[in-house]
Parts: structure tokens; C-alpha cells; sequence
């Protein structure tokens, strides 16, 4: 029981995780076996890259239609607004083994989850009516959920590894809006670029 | 009473004792000073919060106090802001009073202090302030984090037109920010090294998103970073517009208004604005879930009046209009019901109704309105319950909308909805007698009437109509009427009738009944006289017609017509004492000719044909143009016509025509002008004024010259169409006169030649003869340059030809037969051979009388065969032989050559001789006279001459030269008679 509580319970959140996500969460592994709910599928690093594809095809449409949306001074300060300094973004090691970059891998994709997220909730209220954008958003955030899923099986069935230590995205419920519009450019520029490494990576 | 009394003056002691009382403790413990002043501050609101307590203040007592407040920025000498607060106060009460700052607050350092006074009028005068507090400082600076520039107020919410401060604190003076509202460099005041304030002064709306605001801190050319904030500016909240309120059944009222813009704003900074519904009398308010409409419930029956105040209001101002109304003066009433209509005939029905009923005597007001045949008829009546209404003057056959609505009839507020339903009055008998006219045709011994008649307008019609009623009756013999019935919708029938007078009547009959009869009659002679056409012209479409006026009893006029191209007959009425008109209708169409036939009917109903008159609605030029024939050309004129063309089938009065001529010379030909065509070449033009005139003698013209023409009609509206000259050229001067001289020879030597087929035979023997003249022979020339003086020529007529025969070598030498390559066997040269050159007749049949010879130098076998008889030659026979001497030269040589062999060249060893009979040479030269077609001579009496020729030279190869081979020979020494 012990085990369950420590172990899967947090990756079952991490998988479902829902909008407006915390502050990181560092998951401890503990000796936990690593329990999976259903088979995993033969072909789990095909469809990884094809995600990893997929989502990096569709990244600089995401980021243009958000800093279209946002007005000026964001079209036209991409670098001082939207540069990639986002903090305590997990890194990544292209010349690791499999098992590492797949470990790298899974944190990214949950620090993106998060703050996509988080993202996606303020665009909402603050752009109700750019339906592109939340669409955008919704559907990368889709991706990225089985993305998630299909590391995850990959890492515990062929590596046995049933706990990571993650981190999520800022939490911005406090920032006002303009920060909260920089910070979505930033995250989005910042995910722009990874996504590009990660596709390449594996 | 005196109770009462004892009382009063207790009360007013004691209260007297107690003020004195109070006046003497506050008198010791003023002044009231504030204490324990604090300042917070609220980010969001941007204001700074104060609470203090006010000490010395009595127990249990209440005091109003004023409190002067002070507020100072950046330093406390820089007040920026003083105020009164005035409030009552209680013992140990802690007071809050807000202040909201223009400037953002972490900006800047605020300062606060205050004093108060006494402000009760329980106590009497002096009151004194108090000593100031001591000034409390509040920044917000320093929680501001790490970072090195921050933007303020965050996500402020203004209205639109309104002022607005915002600042930068830049932690690094070295720094250069510049601040930029969406794109547009904004400029500030410095309030101190670190902080720059910005006056927005009358933000406008831009989007509800909200209006980035952004500064960028740089040093140099190196950005160092933008942060920036979202300034929220909301529309102005109107006033709700067209407030009001109304009831349908008294159980509620239903309430609407304009609400106007909607305020609200992104990101949840404003939701649109809310408006509240107040009713005075009662109280009561309720929050409305719409923007435009609001329910409210009537629960008291009592109450009649209500005082309404609509409160509409967002986060930053609020707006309210009021209504006070009876309620029974907005009643609104729903629609009536059962809307029926009753005893419907031809022209009246009864319409009723029904209302919600409200109130117990209520009285209402109700409108009907008609709709029908394009008509509306409004009436207003005013009913209880239950309404009625007696429609009338209605038409028959006629499908009518009657719709009602009603109103409060004592205090009129609006209408309710229509309710409507449809109806159809009933048929009536036809009311107008039908249009009718005639035309008629007149053969020999009868008539034949078309009649024609308008279909009854519907107005008249008052139902359907099924048929027409044709009368005819005989006014000369005193018959029996005919009737004829003719089913709708026909609108015409024929009559044959003879030559008498006739009236006719006809009737239009619906299920109801038949209209009144409109009658005409034919006369015996209806179409005789003779009228001149007149030519008119239209405009516009229209025709205007006038006549003279007819002396006698005319009860009117009728001018008819042809619709064209339908060919329909048209006509109309006019009455007695006009004789003009105009005729217009959408038929008439340009460039067709419409003819007019004006009538007066007498009162007997005869049509007297009085004028008639011809035009077009308008003329258009000619569609075409005639077919020109050049006649008569001669070197100096030609004439041109066009016979053929129609003047009467064009669209418009052919007026006359134009000739165009071109030729080289720039001259124009007198009686024509000079003209321009559309092509800008310049021509001649001839007009001819007459159309009927179609021909034209274009003279004074030049031989051998060439001309164009082109000839087209025109009306009023122009001329025809262009189309291509025709191009003539004049003939030579001299050519006529050769024709004259050239004709008559070509005919004569045409007329000789033929005389000469006909009489070629009669020609070719006296001219020609096949069997020539000796003594016009040319022979004798030769015979004379030989200088024969026994020269006899031998007389045609007595010479009897005959058959020369050769005999070959009796060795059996083989003999080649002239002509022929055919070789003889030994066997066949056992027997002689002949030569037939000449036969004694044609198919000669028998022996004839001829003339052997012998010569003993021949063969002697051949000789010894004693043969001598005529052998006919088969006209298959092989002319070779003769045909060597058909040439003078060839003879001539032959003589040369063969004479001299003859006489001593002719071996001694030779034993085989061929002999040719001068008979058959044909020295006359011709070839028609060889053997094919020989000379019949009677008789051959005797053989002129005959000679030894070796058979080398008679028999020749047939490779080798003809001429040498065909000798004849004549040698005038061995010539023998």
C-alpha cells in the first residue's frame, strides 16, 4: 500500500494532470516496482519519434498564432519578450543512453504538460475568442499526454524504471497579465526549440 | 394633566443637570487627539488604508469629530493631498478611512498624518485642533523583488476617458527605459532617479483584451529587458434606454430597455454590467438575468402604482433611470382569439371575436382591418368581451384577410398582436355588360363576323364566367333568334352571315347569372365606303388620334387595331363627344406599322367606317436594301433600278433613297453632292425624294472607267444599313461600234463554213477531185523538163483501172509482200504471187473487164500461169506499196535514181521483175486517193507503162528507208500507150 502511495499514485497524477498545476513537485523515487495499467504497444519508439514529429511540425504554428494573440509588444520583441529563459526547465542530453534520454525526456514533456496547461486556462479568459489558438493549444497538449504514456511504458517495460523526479511549470495564477502573457511566450519559445532537439534526438 | 406636568419640568432638570455635567468632564480632557495611526496598502486598489483610535475620548460616549488628513509623496513636505473626514466616534473605536492614489503606489514613498477637532454642536464653541500625528511612512519599494525594471499599476481597470498614471522603477539609473502604449513612445515625468511617472490623459477603448503597455530598459543599443502591464479600459456604461413596463394579465409586469454597450472585459477584469430592478413602494428589488428585459411578479392586487428604478452597473460607475406608472394604464393585451366569420354573402359577412378577459368592466378597443383586392379598410369598434362586426360593401367572388386587435379602450397603452383569418364572399350575377366589337369580311353573298370581346374585369365579373351568350338576330327577315353559347375563356366566335342586317348580343354568364347584354349590328353593307389613309406618327409608344366629328346620332366612336405580331384585334371606346384619343399599350413596338380604323357607331348600333389612319409608334431606318440592277451600260451612263423593292413592308415610311457614287474623279457628276461615309470616305450622294421612284440614270459618265454605287432607302429614322459598293466600269467608245461590224462577219463566216459542210462533197469534186486532172498535173512539168515530145495524158473518164499484178521469182526466193513481213514458204512461192495495187471497184465480186499484160522478162512460170483475171483487193490489204509514192519528193528521187538503173544498171543475172501500174501512183498528192478509198474508173483499157525493177529496189527491207523502198517508177522512154 505504502508502495502504491509513493510510487504509482504520483505517476497516475502526472499523467492526468490538470490545469493549473503547482510549483515543482519533486517525486522521490522509493523501491517501488514499476506497474503499468495496460500492455505496452511493440512499437513504442516509432510512435514516440512520431510524436516527437508531430509536435514538432505543429510548434512554430503554436507559437506564432500566441504571439499574434497577445498584441504588441510581442510580434515584434520575439527575442525580449519570447526568448527561451525559462527557469528550472529540466534539460536534456542528446548523448545519453536510450534510458537517460527517455528519463530526460519524461521530465520535459511533464514540465511542458504543466505549463501548457497553465497556458491554455489564461488564454481562455484573457483571449476567449481566439479559437485557433485554444484549439492549438488543446491539441499539442493532447499530444504531449500520449507522449507521456508511451515514455512511460517505455521506460518501465524495457528499463523497469517506475519513478522519476519531475518538475512543472511556473505557476502563473499569481503573475498579472502581462507577465502571464510573457511567461506563455517564453514557455512556448523555450518548447519550440526543445521539441525541435528532442525530435532530432531520437 | 398635572401629572403630566410634574414630569415634563423632571425631564427637562435632569437632561439639564447632564449636559452641564458633560460640558465640564470634555471642557478637562480636551483636545481629542488621533492615536495608534496606521498606514497599509492595498496594491490592487492602489490606496493606502489608515486606522487609529482617537484618544481621550469619554466612555460610552459618541462625539462627532473631523479628522484633517494629510498625505505627502517622496518626502513629507510634498503633500499632495489634504482632507476632511468627518465621522462619529466612539470610545475606543478604531477608524478606517481609505485613500486611493492617482499614482501607483510602489512608485513611490507615501506619508500620512492627521489632526482632528470636535465637530458636535452638544458642544459649544471654541473647538480646537489637535497637535498633528506623527507623518507615517509607507513604500512598497522594497518588496518589489528581484528584477530590473518594473511597470505599474498592474491590470488597472479605467474607463474609457479617463486619466491614468503609470510608472517605472528602474533599479539601475544607468539604465535608458522607454516606455511605449501599443507601439506609441509615451513621455514621463521624473519623480526621482529610479522612478518616471507617466499621465495618460483620456485613455481610449481599444479592445476589451485590454491595452499593452510596455517600457524596454537598455543600455546603449543592448536591450536589458521589457516588462510592461495590461491596462484594462472599459466602455462607458450608458444609460438604459426606452425603460418601461407592461402587463398582460396583471400577474406581471414585463419590463425591457435598451441596455446599450456592453461593458465587459477580457480576461474576467469586467463581466458586462448587471442591472437591478427597484420598486419604491414596496421595496423590492430584484437582480435581472437578461440584459434588455426583467419580470417582475405582481403579488399585491392593491397595489396600482409603481415607481420602478432600473439600476444598471459594472465595476466602475452605475446608472439608473425610474418609471412611475398606474398599472392599470400598461395593459398590454394578448392577441384576441376565435376569430370567425358568419353569414357571408356577395357583398356582407359578420366577423367575430373574442378577448382575454382582464378585469370585470372592461371595456376594449378593438380595430378590424379589411384587406382585400388590394384595398384596406380600417374600422375601430369597442367591445366588451366578445366583439362583432357587420362587414359590408364587400365584393362578390372576392377572397378578403380581416385581422382585429385590441386595446385597453379606458387608458390606451398599445395594441395587442393581430389575429387574422381569410374569407370569400360569395358570386354575384355579372354586372357590366362585356366590350364587344367586330370585324367583318365581306364575300360575295355573305359576311363573315368575328366577334371579339374584352374578358369582364373581375370587378364586373363577380364570379367565375363559364360562358357567353351570342344572340343573333335577323333584322331584315323577322326570324327566330339564334343563340350560341361559348365557353370561357374564348373570347371571340365567327359568323357567316347573309346580306342582311343583324343585331347581335352578347351576354357573360357566371353560376349566378348574366350580365347585362351589349348589342351591335351588322348593316347590309357594313364596309363600303371608301376611306383615304392618313399617316401618322407615334411618340412615345403611344399614337395620338383625332377625327373629324360625324354629323347625326353617334352614340360613340370605336378605334381598333392590330396588335402585331399576334394579329389580335384591339379596340376602343370613346364616347360621343370626343374626337380624339390616345392609344398607348406596351404592345406597340418600334419599326411596325400599325393601321387604325376609326368607327362611329349610330344609335342603332352601327359601325360606320369613318376614317383610317397608318403609322409607326416609331420609325426605324431601313432593315434592308434593295437589289440594284445596272441596265443600259454604255461608255457614258448606266442606269440603276430596284423595281423589286417593297416600300410598304419596312420599318418606317420609306422616304426616299440615296445613291452613293464613287469614282477617281474628285468631281462630283451634276446632281450629285459631295459626301462623307461612316469610313470617312468621301463619295457622291444622289437623293431621290420619291419612293416610288426606283430607277436612276447615272450619266455624263467616262469610257473605260470605273465606278461604285450603293443605293440605300431611309425614313425619318435614317437610312438602311451600309453594305458594299457595287463596282462598274464603263466599256470602250469603239467597243459598240465593233460589236456592230464583228457580229455580222462572225455570223456570215459562220454561215459559209456551214454551206461548206453541206456542200463539202459538191466542193471536194469540183475543187478537189480524188482522181486529179492530168493535164493540171504537175507531172507535166516534169514530163516537159524531160522533153518527152510524145506527151499524152491519159483521159480519166476513159481509163478503166485494173489490177497490177507482180509475180515473184519463180526459184522460191523468199518475197516479202509490202506491208507486210510475213514470209512465204516454198510451197506457197510455187504458185505466183500477185500485187493488187489497184481494185477495179469496191467489193467487186466478180471478174471485170481489165487489161493484162505480159512480160517475158518476168518469171517465166509466172508467165506460164497465163493468170489474168481481176483479183479484188481486200480492203485489208496492205497499202505499203501505194503509200511509198504518196510523196512528190520521194517520186522524184525515185525517178532520179531508178531512171538511170533502169536504162543500164540492171544486172543481167536479174531474173525477177516487179512492175508498178502508173495507175496507181497517186501523183496528185493525194492521200485520200490511195487504194483505202480508190478512184472507181469504168474501165481499164490499157496499160500506160511498165518497167523492170529490180527486185532490190521494189522489195525492200522494211528496216530500211521507206523512200528508198517505195519507187515508182516511171521512166518516160518505156513509156507506152
Amino acid at each position: 500500500m505504502k508502495v502504491l502511495a509513493a510510487g504509482v499514485v504520483p505517476l497516475l497524477l502526472v499523467l492526468h494532470w490538470k490545469h493549473g498545476a503547482g510549483s515543482p513537485l519533486p517525486i522521490t523515487p522509493v523501491n517501488a516496482t514499476c506497474a503499468i495499467r495496460h500492455p505496452c504497444h511493440n512499437n513504442l519508439m516509432n510512435q514516440i519519434r512520431s510524436q516527437l514529429a508531430q509536435l514538432n511540425g505543429s510548434a512554430n504554428a503554436l507559437f506564432i498564432l500566441y504571439y499574434t494573440a497577445q498584441g504588441e509588444p510581442f510580434p515584434n520583441n520575439l527575442d525580449k519578450l519570447c526568448g527561451p529563459n525559462v527557469t528550472d526547465f529540466p534539460p536534456f542530453h542528446a548523448n545519453g543512453t536510450e534510458k537517460a534520454k527517455l528519463v530526460d525526456l519524461y521530465r520535459i514533456v511533464v514540465y511542458l504538460g504543466t505549463s501548457l496547461g497553465n497556458i491554455t486556462r489564461d488564454q481562455k479568459i484573457l483571449n476567449p475568442s481566439a479559437l485557433s489558438l485554444h484549439s492549438k493549444l488543446n491539441a499539442t497538449a493532447d499530444i504531449l499526454r500520449g507522449l507521456l504514456s508511451n515514455v512511460l511504458c517505455r521506460l518501465c517495460s524495457k528499463y523497469h524504471v517506475g519513478h522519476v523526479d519531475v518538475t512543472y511549470g511556473p505557476d502563473t495564477s499569481g503573475k498579472d497579465v502581462f507577465q502571464k502573457k510573457k511567461l506563455g511566450c517564453q514557455l512556448l519559445g523555450k518548447y519550440k526549440e526543445t521539441i525541435a532537439v528532442l525530435a532530432q534526438a531520437f | 394633566m398635572a401629572l403630566f406636568v410634574v414630569f415634563q419640568t423632571t425631564f427637562f432638570l435632569t437632561l439639564l443637570s447632564l449636559r452641564t455635567y458633560q460640558s465640564e468632564v470634555l471642557a478637562e480632557r480636551l483636545p481629542l487627539t488621533p492615536v495608534s495611526l496606521k498606514v497599509s496598502t492595498n496594491s490592487i486598489h492602489q490606496s493606502l488604508h489608515l486606522q487609529w483610535t482617537v484618544h481621550n475620548l469619554p466612555y460610552h460616549q459618541e462625539l462627532k469629530m473631523v479628522f484633517q488628513i494629510q498625505i505627502s509623496r517622496i518626502e513629507t513636505s510634498n503633500v499632495v493631498w489634504v482632507g476632511n473626514y468627518s465621522t462619529t466616534v466612539k470610545w475606543n473605536q478604531v477608524l478606517h478611512w481609505s485613500w486611493e492614489s492617482e499614482l501607483p503606489l510602489e512608485c513611490a514613498t507615501h506619508f500620512v498624518r492627521m489632526k482632528s477637532v470636535m465637530d458636535d454642536a452638544s458642544f459649544p464653541e471654541p473647538n480646537f485642533w489637535s497637535n498633528w500625528s506623527s507623518w507615517e511612512e509607507v513604500s512598497v519599494q522594497d518588496s518589489l523583488g528581484r528584477g530590473i525594471l518594473f511597470v505599474f499599476p498592474k491590470d488597472k481597470l479605467v474607463e474609457e476617458g479617463s486619466n491614468v498614471t503609470i510608472c517605472y522603477v528602474s533599479r539601475n539609473i544607468q539604465n535608458n527605459v522607454s516606455c511605449y502604449l501599443e507601439g506609441k513612445q509615451i513621455h514621463g515625468e521624473q519623480l526621482d532617479p529610479h522612478v518616471t511617472a507617466f499621465n495618460l490623459n483620456s485613455v481610449p477603448f481599444i479592445r476589451n483584451r485590454g491595452t499593452n503597455i510596455y517600457c524596454e530598459a537598455s543600455q546603449g543599443n543592448v536591450s536589458k529587458g521589457i516588462e510592461g502591464i495590461v491596462l484594462f479600459v472599459s466602455k462607458v456604461l450608458e444609460e438604459p434606454k426606452d425603460f418601461s413596463c407592461e402587463t398582460q394579465d396583471f400577474k406581471t409586469l414585463h419590463c425591457t430597455w435598451d441596455p446599450g454597450t456592453d461593458t465587459a472585459l477580457g480576461w474576467s477584469k469586467q463581466p458586462s454590467q448587471s442591472y437591478t430592478l427597484f420598486e419604491s413602494f414596496s421595496g423590492e428589488k430584484k437582480l435581472c438575468t437578461h440584459k434588455n428585459w426583467c419580470n417582475w411578479q405582481i403579488t399585491q392586487d392593491s397595489q396600482e402604482t409603481y415607481n420602478f428604478t432600473l439600476i444598471a452597473e459594472n465595476y466602475l460607475r452605475k446608472r439608473s433611470v425610474n418609471i412611475l406608472f398606474n398599472l392599470t394604464h400598461r395593459v398590454y393585451l394578448m392577441n384576441p382569439f376565435s376569430v370567425n366569420f358568419e353569414n357571408v354573402n356577395a357583398t356582407n359577412a359578420i366577423m367575430t371575436w373574442k378577448v382575454h378577459s382582464m378585469r370585470n368592466n372592461f371595456t376594449y378597443l378593438c380595430q378590424i382591418e379589411l384587406h382585400g383586392e388590394g384595398k384596406m379598410m380600417q374600422y375601430d369598434v369597442s367591445i366588451k368581451v366578445n366583439g362583432e362586426y357587420f362587414l359590408s360593401e364587400l365584393e362578390p367572388a372576392t377572397e378578403y384577410m380581416a385581422r382585429v386587435r385590441c386595446a385597453d379602450a379606458s387608458h390606451f397603452w398599445k395594441w395587442s398582436e393581430w389575429s387574422g383569418q381569410n374569407f370569400t364572399t360569395l358570386e354575384a350575377a355579372p354586372s357590366e355588360a362585356p366590350d364587344v366589337w367586330r370585324s367583318v369580311n365581306s364575300e360575295p353573298g355573305n359576311h363573315t363576323v368575328t366577334l371579339f370581346w374584352k374578358p369582364l374585369s373581375k370587378l364586373h365579373a363577380n364570379g367565375k364566367i363559364l360562358f357567353y351568350n351570342v344572340v343573333v338576330e335577323n333584322l331584315d327577315k323577322p326570324s327566330r333568334s339564334e343563340l350560341r353559347s361559348i365557353p370561357a375563356p374564348a373570347n371571340s366566335t365567327k359568323l357567316i352571315l347573309d346580306r342582311c342586317s343583324y343585331q347581335i348580343c352578347v351576354t357573360a354568364n357566371n353560376s349566378v347569372g348574366a350580365s347585362p347584354a351589349s348589342i351591335i349590328v351588322i348593316s347590309v353593307d357594313p364596309e363600303n365606303k371608301e376611306v383615304e389613309e392618313e399617316r401618322i406618327a407615334g411618340t412615345d409608344g403611344r399614337f395620338s388620334l383625332s377625327w373629324k366629328p360625324q354629323p347625326g346620332d353617334i352614340i360613340g366612336y370605336v378605334v381598333d387595331w392590330c396588335d402585331h405580331p399576334q394579329d389580335v384585334l384591339q379596340w376602343k371606346n370613346v364616347g360621343p363627344n370626343t374626337t380624339s384619343t390616345v392609344i398607348s399599350t406596351d404592345a406597340f413596338r418600334p419599326g411596325v406599322r400599325y393601321d387604325f380604323r376609326i368607327y362611329g357607331l349610330s344609335t342603332k348600333r352601327i359601325a360606320c367606317l369613318l376614317e383610317k389612319k397608318t403609322g409607326y409608334s416609331q420609325e426605324l431606318a431601313p432593315s434592308d436594301n434593295p437589289h440594284v440592277l445596272v441596265d443600259m451600260l454604255t461608255s457614258h451612263s448606266f442606269t440603276l433600278s430596284w423595281k423589286d423593292y417593297s416600300t410598304e413592308s419596312q420599318p418606317g415610311f420609306i422616304q426616299g433613297y440615296h445613291v452613293y457614287l464613287k469614282s477617281k474623279a474628285r468631281q462630283c457628276h451634276p446632281r450629285f453632292q459631295k459626301a462623307v461615309l461612316s469610313d470617312g470616305s468621301e463619295c457622291c450622294k444622289y437623293k431621290i425624294d420619291n419612293p416610288e421612284e426606283k430607277a436612276l440614270i447615272v450619266d455624263n459618265l467616262k469610257p473605260e472607267s470605273s465606278y461604285e454605287f450603293f443605293v440605300t432607302p431611309f425614313t425619318s429614322a435614317g437610312e438602311g444599313p451600309n453594305a458594299t459598293f457595287t463596282k462598274v466600269t464603263t466599256p470602250d467608245e469603239h467597243s459598240s461600234m465593233l460589236i456592230h461590224i464583228l457580229l455580222p462577219m462572225v455570223f456570215c463566216v459562220l454561215l459559209i463554213m456551214i454551206v461548206c459542210y453541206l456542200k463539202s462533197q459538191w466542193i471536194k469534186e469540183t475543187c478537189y477531185p480524188d482522181i486529179p486532172d492530168p493535164y493540171k498535173s504537175s507531172i507535166l512539168s516534169l514530163i516537159k523538163f524531160k522533153e518527152n515530145p510524145h506527151l499524152t495524158i491519159m483521159n480519166v473518164s476513159d481509163c478503166i483501172p485494173d489490177a497490177i499484178e507482180v509475180v515473184s521469182k519463180p526459184e522460191g526466193t523468199k518475197i516479202q509482200i509490202l506491208g507486210t513481213r510475213k514470209s512465204l514458204t516454198e510451197t506457197e512461192l510455187t504458185k505466183p504471187n500477185y500485187l493488187y495495187l489497184l481494185p477495179t471497184e469496191k467489193n467487186h465480186s466478180g471478174p471485170g473487164p481489165c487489161i493484162c499484160f505480159e512480160n517475158f522478162t518476168y518469171n517465166q512460170a509466172a508467165s506460164d500461169s497465163g493468170f489474168c483475171g481481176h483479183v479484188p483487193v481486200s480492203p485489208k490489204a496492205p497499202p505499203s506499196m501505194l503509200g511509198l509514192m504518196t510523196s512528190p519528193e520521194n517520186v522524184l528521187k525515185a525517178l532520179e535514181k531508178n531512171y538511170m538503173n533502169s536504162l543500164g544498171e540492171v544486172p543481167a543475172g536479174e531474173t525477177s521483175l516487179n512492175y508498178v501500174s502508173q495507175l496507181a501512183s497517186p501523183m496528185s498528192g493525194d492521200k485520200d486517193s490511195l487504194p483505202t478509198n480508190p478512184v472507181e474508173p469504168p474501165h481499164c483499157s490499157e496499160y500506160k507503162m511498165q518497167m523492170a525493177v529490180p527486185l532490190r529496189l521494189a522489195l525492200p527491207r522494211p528496216t530500211e528507208n521507206s523512200s528508198l523502198s517505195s519507187i515508182t517508177l516511171l521512166d518516160p522512154g518505156e513509156h507506152y500507150r
